[in-house]
């Protein structure tokens, strides 16, 4: 199935792709690091393993960027 | 009647020249107070630029002293400022550019106990710390006084940036709940920064911060803008306040500030 | 003609270039209120061939631009409302 992530379509082989896989694919190895956004509302990172994704969903992952000052 | 001398006048003729700044925008300018969180990479072209826009009380906080592993980017700090006062430096910095300006340097941690004191005195707040602990207390005490703050982040070739206006606009907890685990997340002195990649961030901050005094254009509110500098894309996302955020939502968990977080300051105390 | 225009206030831009006479036009269109009439003196050339279209971007509105016997140009202008 096609989905959009961070702008970018996908295609994805599965079937039934779920959220933390989908992150999985795409280096992101520790959930932690990001906030997640399916079509417009953040998901709980608790979640992510349970949320599956249908054709045509819309994923944002959000990066934590905490450099600045040292 | 405008009392602008013509050397102001000179100064900032090409603010003044401007549809949307103008001699009001101007005149605005010099009665705002804009407080900076870090003298460092994001705060040196804030605090430059800050001060050449003629905003009439810059804050500065740092606890920090200049080394020379910062000179790669931290443009408001010389080779000869090594070993100084991070604020000192800064100060002087910003002072040489433009004698208009109050410039108030405070050398000192922004901790739970001492940030509402600090910010109370300022319009808009310019966050460019490093780490994540104060990045939430930032947030969290600007949401609880009211203070309209940007948020900036920066890593390697990329950064990311949002303006709040609190009440109004989505806040950094609204995106992101808590800070992430210790060390799950590097840091610029871990992971390294391309350094104009912070004159870049500090800059846009800036230019929101002189936005929001002018009330020109549309600010970065409900959108977090992300760029990736080694391929020059830049992304908006649109973000929505949250009704379950636990600081600005409809009932708000986090009603106190703490410590308890800021392992970074109780170690400096 | 025109001979009823009260102008509220002059500025002799006499010699001032480009961009500091609209800085000082703008400067004294922000003292007068929504619709009153300021007089400026600009330079033949540059000054004359920038300032009234940059005053119209902003809109104002030019009501007259007359020369002058040396060559220079009175502008009549219409602060916006």
């Amino acid at each position: 199935m096609e989905i959009t992530v961070n702008g970018v379509a996908q295609s994805i082989a599965a079937a039934e792709p779920d959220l933390l896989s989908v992150l999985k694919s795409n280096k992101i190895e520790d959930p932690q690091m990001v906030a997640v956004q399916l079509n417009g509302q953040f998901v709980e990172s608790s979640q992510y393993a349970a949320t599956i994704l249908s054709e045509g969903d819309v994923v944002e992952f959000l990066y934590f960027m905490g450099g600045g000052s040292r | 009647m405008i009392d602008f001398t013509t050397e102001q006048l000179n100064r900032y003729s090409r603010h003044i020249l401007l549809k949307d700044v103008g001699v009001e925008g101007q005149v605005k300018l010099g009665r705002a107070r804009v407080l900076v969180v870090g003298a460092g990479g994001l705060g040196s072209p804030a605090a430059l630029y800050l001060a050449a826009a003629g905003v009439g009380t810059i804050g500065i906080v740092d606890n920090d002293q200049v080394d020379i592993s910062n000179l790669q980017r931290q443009i408001v700090h010389g080779t000869k400022d090594i070993g100084r006062s991070k604020v000192e430096s800064a100060a002087e910095a910003m002072r040489a550019i433009n004698p208009d300006v109050e410039v108030r340097p405070l050398a000192t941690m922004l901790c739970a106990d001492n940030i509402m004191e600090i910010i109370k005195d300022y319009d808009f707040i310019l966050d460019g710390c490093d780490n994540f602990p104060t990045k939430f207390l930032v947030n969290d005490a600007c949401v609880m006084a009211g203070i309209p703050f940007s948020h900036g982040g920066i890593l390697r070739f990329d950064g990311q940036t949002m303006t709040v206006i609190p009440g109004e606009s989505a806040c950094y907890r609204c995106v992101f709940r808590q800070p992430p685990p210790p060390d799950s997340v590097p840091t610029c002195s871990q992971a390294g920064v391309l350094g104009a990649i912070a004159g870049m961030l500090g800059t846009i901050q800036t230019a929101e911060a002189l936005k929001y005094i002018t009330g020109a254009g549309r600010l970065l509110t409900d959108t977090l803008l992300s760029f990736d500098a080694s391929n020059m894309d830049f992304r908006k996302v649109a973000l929505r306040r949250q009704d379950d955020c636990p600081v600005c939502g409809a009932r708000p968990t986090i009603t106190e500030l703490t410590d308890a977080e800021q392992t970074v300051c109780a170690l400096k105390k | 003609m025109n001979s009823e225009v009260i102008i509220n206030a002059r500025k002799d831009l006499h010699g001032v270039s480009c961009p500091m006479n609209m800085v000082y036009t703008k400067v004294a269109l922000a003292e007068l209120g929504p619709g009153q009439i300021l007089e400026v003196i600009l330079d033949d050339g540059p000054p004359i061939n920038n300032v009234p279209g940059s005053l119209k971007r902003e809109g104002h509105e030019i009501l007259r631009q007359q020369q002058c016997e040396d060559g220079s140009w009175a502008l009549l202008i219409r602060k916006s409302d």
